[in-house]
């Protein structure tokens, strides 16, 4: 039983986590039409900007809100750069793809070729360890949990109540519609990349303090998780992918418990594949 | 340089050229983005390992792994070549009609991925981390592979397959089939709406291209005798990728060419940078990846066609015989004699002749049609009568929903044969809605579609295409990187050289299907007045032009029953009268036309009956005068 609710407990971080990257990748997606697959690439590289501060004796929670504002202007740039050019010229969708492939690899090993292939972690205290209802987590990790519940309830808030939300949600159902009617998809696109790219980026160093240590290519596994969990609630569907992260992470965590962690992945994988596979627009979205 | 240098970079650039011409088949020709492909390879080079290898036991029980089997060369090559083909098949479900392109490829970039972790992690299959060392090389017991000699055998032999590999991924890109590829990967929707079967198209892609990275694993672990996960990372296919859109996709040349800048090319140069203890570790190969990652997306931005762009497609011309082959149609006979003479409507002639009236009154004669049409006469039943107005079309009470919105809200319409239906309605009305539920483009909510007295309702698009009700398409349709006399051709059913096994025939057993095609196309464009057109890509007409190449497209598909969407759009008003004129006398051939459009003249001039749709559900029918009496009508559509 112990063992369970350990499971559970790590479970829900990972969760916590796992949603605050997947409701920006789907947001990123649903809006801007780019299933950008260099997403986890820019997390890490949050991860190691907060890290390079930390190092030098910044707070690490204070490298935390540096690395969202530089994640988030990095995807600005990113867009405004790469993919929108690429957007304008009519590229294919999957041409899109193969594009944020070859971004994924330019930053990925951007930032390996400047930090080096060996694993690292933050200079930081876990605080005081907090046993609540059969579980035992550090303050760290209950911040991390309470940072998840706000960037929800914020997510909830934008889509449904602020005038950007309600542009934004325009958009992804239809970007000349939405553009008819008045609204700047070119404002509404450029302030979404903005956003996710912030949840990237605080995505990115709560993943950094969650793995303890972490190098360069950490991210590549974790994107797995982000892709089951927002193709688990339906890819654009932010509440969905709230619903998938919580399903990923708790599955993939207590499965580890009780099998291998090393194959921990697996349900995700399979999760995927079977969404994938039979009903491509989610457990949320509309049937095909 | 010595030998072994050399003989160590022939190898490398054959193994990697033959990956490299698998990947350009499946991503450059079809259209199918593997971003798995290296699994394949993988694939190939487990089992050439496991299928050489002795018992475990034999190499001291340090590794250990499944198999084990000992076989002499060259059956774990085979061995290798059919297992990368056979994995290929539990992928098949992610490539079908429904998943759209790039929720596939990440699928099986997903794949990859977690295939490379198992690997890693679950030793007793595949020894796990460490891989699998000392697999035993070809013929290692007859001959001493340290000797030069040997290593130049196996090079030779290496170049050699890349050599026939080669020429099967040509001979099936050059072939009909080929050309099938090529338009799903333009447009698969459209190429469903043409009879081709995409999950059948895309599952043999699969099956060949991993078959060839099999292949290519096999001779790699004959050579560096050792395979282990690290070999093999998700970041491996992008390598590949890297090569074949650099060299440029669609063209094997290219792909050759890309496998020896990008991944041979790097190896080597990264080779002659000094090393210095100053450089952090694991600098030159981030900044390799870095390399590759900037080359794909430079690459696609400054020249996405390559360095050796696909190249045109320029038909042959095919010399027109001045009299018919067998002499007993002559040149001047109308299709009319013929048509009586035909056999049941489901011989091509029902399909051909209409094509034959409209051209017959020109200078040319069918003629080239006429063998295939007389070919195909072996049953004597008598043909029906072509006015015979029975119903060959039907819809019965058809609903579609997306979402909350009810488009088409149970519709009934039966379209008879021999008729030019026109389908009217204002935006929205549900009209493409409703002609693509009869195509089978889109599936039914309820309701029933029958044709030609049979349930069709849960046949898919091509099925139904294979059977004469082909459709066009609202918005521009062609295949864009084929030549218009490709897209002509493309639609052409029965092509012996259109599948597979005709394909690797070769071009002697297709060449006369081919030519009657190329013939009967000609024709066609001759009369629509785009000769001169044939061999420019279709992408660079203008709208218009487009249109006219989609329905020739159409009419190339010996259809019995055509589904036009808004035909006309576009196209000027003199042509259009004269398409109309055309269609006109293609269903007094038998032919049967229901055709969404705008224009009410057109609509006056050639259709009848008409439908009017409104808000899903159909408002009136009869003739475009008994329309414009109707108040509701005239209401819903004709003045607002």
């Amino acid at each position: 039983m112990t063992i369970f609710l350990a499971s559970v407990g790590f479970g829900l971080v990972t969760s916590s986590v796992l949603a605050i990257a997947a409701i920006g990748f789907t947001l990123q997606f649903g809006v801007t039409d780019v299933l950008n697959l260099a997403y986890g690439a820019v997390m890490i590289a949050g991860a190691f900007l907060a890290y390079l501060l930390n190092s030098h004796g910044v707070n690490v929670w204070i490298a935390l809100v540096v690395a969202v504002a530089a994640c988030a202007g990095g995807s600005v740039l990113l867009n405004a750069g790469v993919y929108a050019p690429f957007q304008r010229r009519g590229t294919a969708p999957i041409t899109m793809v193969i594009v944020s492939l070859g971004m994924t690899l330019i930053i990925e090993f951007g930032v390996q070729a400047i930090a080096g292939g060996t694993s690292v972690s933050y200079a930081m205290s876990n605080g005081p360890t907090v046993s609540a209802g059969g579980f035992t987590l550090t303050a760290a990790q209950f911040a991390v949990i309470g940072l998840s519940l706000l960037v929800m309830a914020g997510t909830h808030v934008l889509l449904r109540y602020t005038k950007l939300g309600k542009a934004m949600r325009a958009t992804a159902a239809n970007r000349t519609l939405a553009r008819n009617c008045g609204i700047r998809a070119g404002r509404v696109i450029a302030a979404t990349w903005a956003i996710t790219g912030a949840l990237c980026g605080l995505a990115g160093v709560v993943f950094a303090m969650d793995a303890g240590s972490f190098n360069a290519t950490s991210t590549d596994l974790f994107l797995v998780l982000i892709l089951a969990a927002t193709f688990l609630g339906g890819p654009g569907q932010a509440y969905g992918a709230m619903l998938g992260a919580v399903i990923i992470g708790l599955s993939t965590e207590i499965s580890a418990a009780y099998i291998t962690p090393s194959y921990k992945y697996v349900i995700a994988f399979a999760a995927l594949l079977i969404m994938l596979g039979v009903r491509p627009t989610g457990l949320l979205g509309k049937a095909a | 340089m010595n030998s072994y240098y050399l003989i160590n970079l022939l190898i490398y650039a054959a193994v990697d050229a033959m990956a490299c011409l698998g990947l350009s088949q499946q991503f450059g020709v079809a259209g199918v983005t593997n971003f798995g492909f290296i699994i394949f390879q993988a694939a190939g080079g487990y089992t050439a390992a496991i299928l050489a290898l002795p018992r475990d036991s034999a190499n001291g029980g340090f590794q250990s792994y499944l198999g084990g089997l000992n076989l002499p060369f060259p059956i774990p090559w085979i061995g290798a070549a059919i297992v990368g083909g056979l994995i290929a098949l539990p992928f098949t479900f992610l490539v079908g009609r429904r998943l759209r392109g790039d929720f596939a490829a990440v699928g099986l970039l997903v794949t990859a991925v977690l295939m490379n972790l198992l690997a890693t992690n679950y030793r007793p299959l595949l020894n796990g981390d460490a891989g699998l060392s000392l697999i035993p090389q070809p013929l290692q017991g007859e001959y001493n592979p340290q000797a030069s000699g040997y290593q130049w055998v196996l090079a030779a032999i290496s170049i050699v397959l890349c050599g026939a590999v080669y020429l099967f991924v040509r001979r099936i890109t050059e072939s009909p089939y080929g050309r099938s590829l090529r338009a799903m990967r333009d447009n698969d929707t459209v190429a469903d709406s043409l009879g081709k079967n995409l999950l059948s198209l895309r599952t043999t892609m699969l099956v060949t291209g991993g078959a060839i990275a099999g292949l290519s694993g096999a001779i790699l672990v004959s050579y560096i005798t050792t395979w282990s996960p690290a070999a093999w990372g998700y970041a491996e296919t992008v390598v590949l990728f890297a090569a074949v859109i650099i060299g440029g996709a669609g063209n094997h040349r290219g792909a050759i060419l890309g496998a020896i800048l990008v991944p041979v090319g790097f190896e080597e140069v990264t080779r002659y940078i000094p090393t210095s203890n100053n450089l952090p570790p694991n600098l030159i190969p981030s900044l390799q990846w870095v390399a590759i990652g900037l080359l794909i997306v430079i690459f696609l931005w400054v020249r996405p066609q390559g360095i050796l762009p696909e190249r045109k497609r320029v038909a042959r011309a095919v010399p027109r015989p001045a009299a018919p082959p067998d002499g007993t149609a002559p040149p001047d006979q109308t299709a009319r004699p013929d048509q009586a003479a035909s056999p049941d409507q489901a011989a091509p002639p029902d399909q051909t002749e209409p094509s034959a009236i409209v051209v017959a009154p020109a200078t040319v004669p069918l003629t080239t049609t006429k063998p295939r049409g007389e070919a195909a006469q072996p049953g004597a039943e008598p043909a029906p009568p072509p006015h015979d107005h029975e119903v060959v079309l039907q819809a019965v009470d058809v609903v579609r929903d997306f979402g909350g919105l009810r488009a088409v809200a149970g519709v009934s319409v039966s379209v008879r044969r021999g008729t030019l239906t026109g389908l009217i309605g204002p935006n929205g009305a549900g009209k493409s809605t409703l002609l693509a539920m009869l195509a089978g483009t889109l599936p039914v909510t309820s309701g029933q579609i029958c044709y030609l007295g049979r349930d069709v309702t849960s046949l898919p698009a091509y099925r139904r295409a294979r059977l004469g009700l082909i459709r066009t398409f609202q918005l521009a349709a062609e295949f864009k990187r084929l030549t218009v006399m490709e897209n002509l051709l493309s639609a052409v059913p029965g092509n012996r050289g259109d599948s597979m096994r005709g394909a690797l025939a070769g071009p002697r057993y297709w060449r006369g299907d081919e030519n009657a095609a190329i013939a009967r196309a000609t024709a066609l464009l001759e009369q629509f007045g785009l000769e001169a057109h044939a061999s420019s890509y279709a992408g660079e007409l203008s709208g218009g032009q487009r249109r006219m190449v989609e329905i020739m497209r159409a009419l190339m598909a010996e259809p019995r029953v055509l589904l036009l969407d808004e035909p006309m759009a576009g196209v000027h008003p003199r042509l259009a009268r004269r398409i109309g004129g055309e269609l006109v006398a293609l269903a007094a051939g038998g032919l049967t036309v229901l055709m969404v459009e705008h224009e009410l003249a057109i609509m006056d001039e050639f259709c009848d009956p008409v439908v009017a749709m409104a808000e899903g559900a159909v408002l009136a029918q009869g003739t475009m005068s008994e329309l414009r009496s109707r108040s509701d009508v005239v209401e819903a559509y004709l003045v607002g």
